[in-house]
């Protein structure tokens, strides 16, 4: 042992054991500062990664909120100008209907309304405006709006009709929704095509069915449109594609916020597409009472107690007319045309007595035959005529 | 529909004029003046069912007897030459007959009255 001791090799390497130690204990601590910092660093990345995407996240939502609520009002103005527009072509409508000019106030009109449709699509995308609120309408007639917003109405045909109305809430997006179908229909149809909608009822509700004789859809589009319809909802105009696509991406905006369903998966007879507009029970009602039979029965009570009077009364012209149950208007004879009645309804009749009357014609008839003074025999048409002047008075 | 709605006085029609016409042109204006007189025809007692609700009013309006244009066009509230277009369809097709007004009767001429009157004289004068 003590040789081992004296031996200097030994403390050389005990001083080389001892300087490695030291070094390596070193070492580990600087590899531990070292990947402390690392995992430091990494934290800090991912964190910097984080809200980097989080503010491009944020600035692309703001951006779009902005588009959005840009178009959106952009849009309400003009969907207010197409509206305000139609209203005045409606007056003009009426006002020159039998003119030659009524023809080109169609055509402005139809023109109009194709206009106001495309800035209410945009502001369904923008979660903004649809349009004033409608009163309760039959399907029929909400199928005939629909078709008059698309440029070639002519093309449709409504085969059959059901007796239901649709709520007043609903009557605005599903016309849209519709019109949005019947415009892909013709557009992808050739223009010789009848596009031909069928509208029957289901258990569920009632089924607005539209067919073409079009090109149809690829797999390709067919998917597009199905995820457009059902899950994929477009919020804004951003990825509708360019030229931007917007029937379907409006017609799903608008069955997610109304509660129908829309689907074009299956194929027309006729070789094009067959979309299927489903209205539930909750947006279908009974049928709208017409309009115009209710103005036109109030005044028919006030007039029913009368009626019989002037069945036997000769003065049948006095009374407002009367309508029959099918609110025609009830024809009665004409009253002849006299000068006597215009003279005597001026003059206060009821006052004077036949008598009195008679004499004063009789007066008024001598001073004429005096002032002609004429043949001797005019005494006898001098009595004549008083009978039939106070005759005539009672009668009216 | 985020924003409430705005009720305005009037609403526009939900069906409009060009549709209800089904974007037929107007007629001549030889065939319906306001006072031609429009009645349903008789071999045309049941209605098919393709017309428009408007064409099938029409229709029942004519039914009673003789009703003119311009009386039609009151009753239905429509305008008058969108009334005319649906008469001219409607009589196309075989279920309306028209009766164009009578003509106005032209003026006696002078000659003729002198002749009457001188002929008359020398008979009783």
């Amino acid at each position: 042992m003590g040789q081992y001791i004296q031996n200097p090799a030994l403390w050389v390497l005990l001083a080389v054991i001892l300087v490695a130690v030291a070094v390596v204990v070193r070492q580990r601590r600087a590899a531990r500062k070292l990947q402390r910092e690392i995992a430091g660093l990494r934290n800090h990345y991912g964190e910097l990664e984080a809200s980097y995407s989080e503010s491009v996240h944020k600035a692309q939502q703001q951006a779009e909120g902005e588009t959005r609520s840009a178009l959106k009002s952009a849009m309400r103005t003009l969907q207010g100008l197409a509206a305000e527009q139609q209203r005045i072509i409606s007056g003009l409508q009426t006002k020159y209907g039998d003119s030659v000019i009524l023809q080109d106030l169609l055509e402005i009109d139809h023109m109009n309304a194709q206009f106001g449709r495309r800035a209410q699509s945009i502001a369904v995308l923008c979660e903004g405006w649809l349009g004033r609120h409608r009163d309760v309408a039959s399907v029929y007639d909400v199928v005939r709006s629909a078709q008059g917003r698309i440029r070639h109405f002519q093309r449709v045909q409504i085969l059959s009709k059901v007796d239901f109305g649709i709520t007043s809430r609903a009557v605005e997006p599903v016309a849209l929704a519709l019109s949005e179908l019947l415009d892909n229909a013709t557009s992808y149809s050739s223009p010789d095509t009848v596009v031909e909608i069928n509208v029957r009822t289901v258990p569920k509700g009632v089924c607005i069915v539209v067919d073409d004789a079009g090109v149809g859809m690829n797999e390709e589009e067919k998917a597009r449109a199905e995820k457009l319809l059902t899950s994929e909802r477009v919020t804004g105009v951003s990825g509708l594609g360019n030229p931007p696509q917007f029937g379907f991406a409006v017609i799903g905006v608008l069955c997610e916020r109304f509660g129908f369903t829309v689907s074009v998966d299956s194929t027309s007879p006729y070789g094009g597409v067959r979309a299927v507009v489903l209205l539930p029970d909750e947006l279908i009602t009974s049928m709208p009472e017409p309009k115009e039979p209710q103005e036109e029965r109030e005044p028919a009570p006030a007039v029913a107690p009368e009626s019989p009077m002037p069945e036997t009364g000769p003065e049948p012209s006095t009374l407002p007319v009367s309508m029959t149950a099918d609110g025609l208007p009830r024809r009665r004879r004409k009253r002849p045309m006299t000068l006597v009645s215009t003279d005597q309804s001026s003059s206060p009749a009821p006052k004077r007595s036949s008598q009195e009357t008679a004499a004063l014609m009789a007066a008024f008839k001598q001073g004429t035959d005096a002032g002609r003074a004429t043949h001797p025999d005019t005494t006898e048409r001098q009595s004549g005529a008083r009978d039939a002047s106070s005759e005539g008075h009672e009668v009216s | 529909m985020t924003e409430p709605d705005k009720q305005e006085p009037e609403t526009a029609q939900l069906v409009r004029s060009y549709v209800i016409t089904n974007g037929r042109n107007l007629p001549g204006e030889d065939q319906f003046s306001l006072i031609t007189l429009v009645t349903a025809s008789a071999d045309h007692q049941q209605r098919p069912a393709r017309l428009s609700p408007e064409e099938q009013k029409l229709l029942e309006m004519c039914v009673g007897g003789y009703l003119s244009v311009a009386e039609i066009a009151g009753h239905t509230q429509l305008p008058l030459g969108v009334v005319k277009i649906l008469l001219a369809a409607l009589s196309e097709g075989g279920y309306l007959i028209t009766r164009p007004p009578v003509e106005r009767a032209p003026l006696a001429t002078m000659e003729i009255l002198e002749e009457v009157l001188n002929g008359l004289r020398t008979k009783f004068g």
